[in-house]
């Protein structure tokens, strides 16, 4: 598969991934701020902004470096205005939906049936705007649109090597953002309704209370940390990254993809061996290492497979 | 359409409204809601109530209705009430279920209130619902009410009285949750400025509540959910508190009883259950003492629980307590046990068994209710203010014929609250409210609210969903006695990140909220070939 091709399937996978989780969390994360007025709304939206890398004023956002406090308060409305965002950053809603369609765009030869106009469908769809007054209608029609895409990749692309690489972003970014999803610390902020706000961001309420008693926020994130069935926490999206690399392994010579596999194992193995009383302590830095190995693996997986050594770039 | 002509007491009754005061006033506490309703204007809250209605039907937040699923239509008009007034209803509704557990439990016991005369033995005897079969079950943790909903209504002063309690399978708690989440959902800007008690912790208190009921020396008590099956008019509510809670929703069929223990068929055997969570009638319950016929039960279930090898939850034998016939005793109940003054006042009850209060009663109708007393859902209540004098006939001559069977109150004309009506305007629709209370037998807990139902026929004053009654979000305001939160700290991020990563890597990532994201050289490299593809493609016209 050409090494292009490769790529704009990885991310594809990162950026379907990264708007279905994103929007899942402001869905939640918005009606929690409607519902649990105790905290501060501005303070509640600022908690979402900051992990998402969203904050007006903060790194890669607009007024950094000058680090001036925001001008005005960020209101729930404002919360999902600055998410839902804009195609130019990819980092919000918008911007990850169109960076996926901009990808399958490139490679829409090489994709099933009607994925591409399903994606630019939504793209389209979004760009016309969502209400700020009542978003969660809209954001929900989206999951739908994005399980749509999910489905299309499931049930309709070849299982060859573009599937593998699509396995890995989607795994990939799906460690980040449960990464992101725990930094916003709801249950710190929103002792009452937090703990399952996370969990339903993550859609992992249901499956939550299955297994635990109590629901503590230290509950919540070992759950989304170590959980070995829940297809969001971290050790199952390890899982899966690791076997999307071991397949990849099989497609060059070894060393081009030691240090892809060697971050992706032992990061399956310390949350897979990972003490079952593991302290609050013990889980945060399992989140840190985590953080750390997707961003390594990310490069990794480029440097293996999507720069290829001998490529010449002119530099004007 | 004609009015239904009033008549009798009600006539000249004006009643309490939540929202408005007599002088057409803002009550205090709902300017705010009634400004956002204003700014939503009879379009934006049509628009909204199509939302909320495919809300609804997409979530499956339904009950079913002669065979049929439907949603329980909740109005956009949330019900506001104060800090202070719940305190009286919080304190009310406890107290009651405190001085009740006390009677089944002398009822079903030593029988002291009985001896003492306080209660005509005969009264309790001939409930339908006292059950000789539970004489002598001794609930582990002393608890039989482990959830109740206790009706209220208010009347023309505003005061909040008790119509009935409910302490055998009270239902509606699963739509106090969704009306939050879908009201929150469908019309955010009602909430602006309002600070709420929450009602998400209700699983939590019920799960809490049915652990702590398991048999004694049990160290991780399995607790179900028993449900009729999916036919039952309340199946949405067993799934979803079974989901909630995260235990099984199971059917009689899934469960046997061997060797005193009551058992579950599993994919790996059969497990052992301790704690049902029943929403099943006791008729049905147990074919070994109840109805022969009931295929929902499971035979020897009711021997297992005086076993103590389970635990059945509500008790089996609560309908005695609720029993309509005992209502109008349960002041005296409370004194009795408690040695308290009744917080929440009842409605005035005639007991029809004595005849010189048929006599005054009779001829009185058109002012009472009548209700059958073993009655629920709204079936059988003759409203004599809205009944033809054919109805009224017939329900005197029923009371004749076999006065245990009902009691009649006198009409309270329930307090109204404004509701959206076809075509996107307020009106005034009457309403009840019923509070749920969780018994751990440590503490009774009240959720936060409850159940406000509506009678969305103009001056109906029936609220039974059975009857056409919908439902309102119920807001208890929070006073914000309890602490402010403290404003959010900076997060620290973790200075050592451990060592199997270079040290550029852990520069790179250490910043924790970089994004990773395609690189732009590549996109700008891109958009270079896009210009070149463009131009030296202008040959290539399209034909």
């Amino acid at each position: 598969m050409l090494s292009r091709i490769a790529e704009a399937m990885f991310w594809i996978g990162r950026y379907v991934e990264r708007a279905e989780a994103t929007t899942r969390l402001l869905v939640e994360h918005h009606q929690l701020l409607v519902e649990d007025t105790r905290l501060d709304p501005t303070v509640g939206a600022e908690a979402m902004l900051g992990p998402l890398g969203l904050m007006p004023g903060g790194p890669g956002q607009p007024g950094h470096p000058e680090a001036e406090a925001p001008e005005e308060p960020v209101t729930p409305a404002a919360l999902v205005r600055l998410v839902v965002g804009d195609t130019a950053d990819p980092s919000t809603i918008l911007g990850s939906v169109g960076a996926a369609r901009e990808n399958a765009r490139t490679i829409r030869e090489a994709l099933p049936g009607d994925m591409f106009e399903r994606m630019n469908a939504t793209h389209l769809r979004l760009q016309a705007g969502i209400s700020t007054v009542i978003p969660g209608i809209p954001l929900r029609g989206l999951l739908d649109e994005l399980a749509v895409v999910t489905g299309i990749i499931e049930w309709q692309m070849p299982r060859d090597e573009g599937l593998v690489f699509v396995r890995l972003g989607s795994a990939l970014e799906r460690l980040d953002m449960t990464c992101r999803l725990l930094d916003i610390d709801h249950d710190g902020l929103w002792p009452q309704a937090g703990a399952a706000t996370t969990l339903r961001a993550a859609g992992g309420l249901n499956p939550f209370l299955r297994t635990q008693r109590g629901l503590s926020g230290d509950q919540v994130e070992g759950f989304l940390v170590l959980d070995p069935t829940f297809p969001r926490s971290m050790l199952q999206c390890a899982t899966r990254a690791e076997r999307a690399v071991r397949q990849m392994a099989t497609y060059v010579s070894p060393q081009r993809t030691s240090t892809l596999l060697r971050t992706v194992g032992i990061l399956r193995a310390e949350l897979e061996f990972a003490s079952v009383d593991a302290t609050p302590a013990d889980l945060a830095l399992l989140r840190e290492r985590t953080r750390e190995a997707a961003f390594v693996a990310s490069d990794a997986v480029a440097a293996a497979f999507f720069r290829q050594a001998g490529t010449i770039v002119w530099s004007h | 359409m004609a009015e239904p002509q009033e008549r009798g007491l009600i006539a000249g009754m004006r009643p309490w409204d939540e929202m408005i005061d007599a002088r057409g006033g803002v009550r205090p506490g709902r300017e705010r809601l009634v400004a956002a309703l204003d700014d939503l204007g009879p379009e934006g809250l049509r628009a909204r109530a199509r939302l909320r209605d495919a809300h609804l039907s997409a979530q499956g937040i339904t009950f079913t209705l002669s065979g049929r699923e439907r949603p329980l239509p909740m109005d956009l008009v949330p019900r506001i009430v104060d800090a202070a007034e719940w305190q009286v209803i919080e304190a009310g509704v406890a107290q009651r279920i405190r001085a009740l557990e006390m009677f089944l439990d002398d009822v079903y016991g030593a029988g002291e209130i009985l001896r003492d005369h306080v209660i005509p033995r005969r009264l309790v005897t001939s409930s339908a619902h006292f059950h000789r079969e539970a004489h002598g079950v001794r609930p582990a943790n002393g608890v039989r009410i482990h959830v109740a909903g206790v009706d209220l209504v208010r009347d023309d002063e505003g005061t909040f009285r008790v119509l009935e309690d409910n302490l055998r399978c009270p239902s509606g708690v699963s739509y106090v949750l969704e009306n939050r989440r879908t009201l929150s959902h469908v019309v955010p800007e009602l909430f602006t400025g309002y600070r709420l008690r929450g009602v998400e912790e209700y699983p939590a208190r019920l799960l809490g509540a049915l652990l702590a009921a398991a048999p004694a020396g049990v160290a991780e008590p399995t607790v179900v959910v028993l449900t009729p099956g999916v036919h039952n008019s309340a199946h949405f509510e067993h799934a979803f508190l079974a989901r909630r809670m995260g235990v099984e929703l199971v059917e009689g069929r899934d469960l046997f009883c061997r060797d005193g223990v009551v058992r579950m068929r599993t994919t790996r055997g059969s497990e052992p259950v301790h704690v049902i969570y029943r929403r099943i009638d006791d008729d049905y319950l147990d074919p070994v003492h109840f109805r022969p016929d009931s295929v929902l039960g499971v035979p020897g279930i009711l021997n297992a629980a005086r076993a103590g090898a389970v635990t059945i939850a509500n008790g089996v034998g609560n309908g005695v307590a609720d029993d309509k016939a005992v209502y109008p005793y349960v002041p005296t109940i409370v004194r009795y046990y408690l040695g308290e003054e009744p917080v929440l006042p009842n409605v005035q009850t005639y007991d029809l068994r004595d005849p010189d209060v048929r006599a005054h009663v009779l001829p009185r109708l058109d002012g009472m209710v009548v209700k059958p007393v073993d009655g629920s859902g709204g079936y059988g209540i003759v409203v004599g203010s809205r009944a033809s004098d054919e109805e009224l006939a017939a329900a005197a001559t029923a009371i004749e014929a076999d006065p245990r069977q009902w009691i009649a109150q006198p009409i309270v004309a329930l307090s109204t609250s404004p509701t959206l009506v076809d075509g996107g305007e307020l009106a005034p629709r009457h309403l009840d409210l019923r509070p749920f209370a969780v018994n751990d037998g440590q503490r009774v807990w009240v959720l936060p609210g409850g159940l406000t139902r509506v009678a969305l026929v103009e001056g109906s004053l029936v609220v039974n969903s059975s009857q056409g009654g919908g439902s309102k979000d119920t807001w208890v305001l929070d006073t914000g006695d309890d602490e402010p939160l403290p404003p959010l700290e900076p997060e620290l991020v973790i200075d050592d990140p451990g060592p199997t990563f270079s040290a550029a890597q852990l520069r790179a990532a250490g910043e924790g909220r970089a994004r990773v994201d395609q690189p732009l050289v590549h996109t700008e490299r891109m958009r270079q070939q896009e210009e070149q593809q463009q131009q030296s493609g202008l040959g290539d016209a399209p034909c």
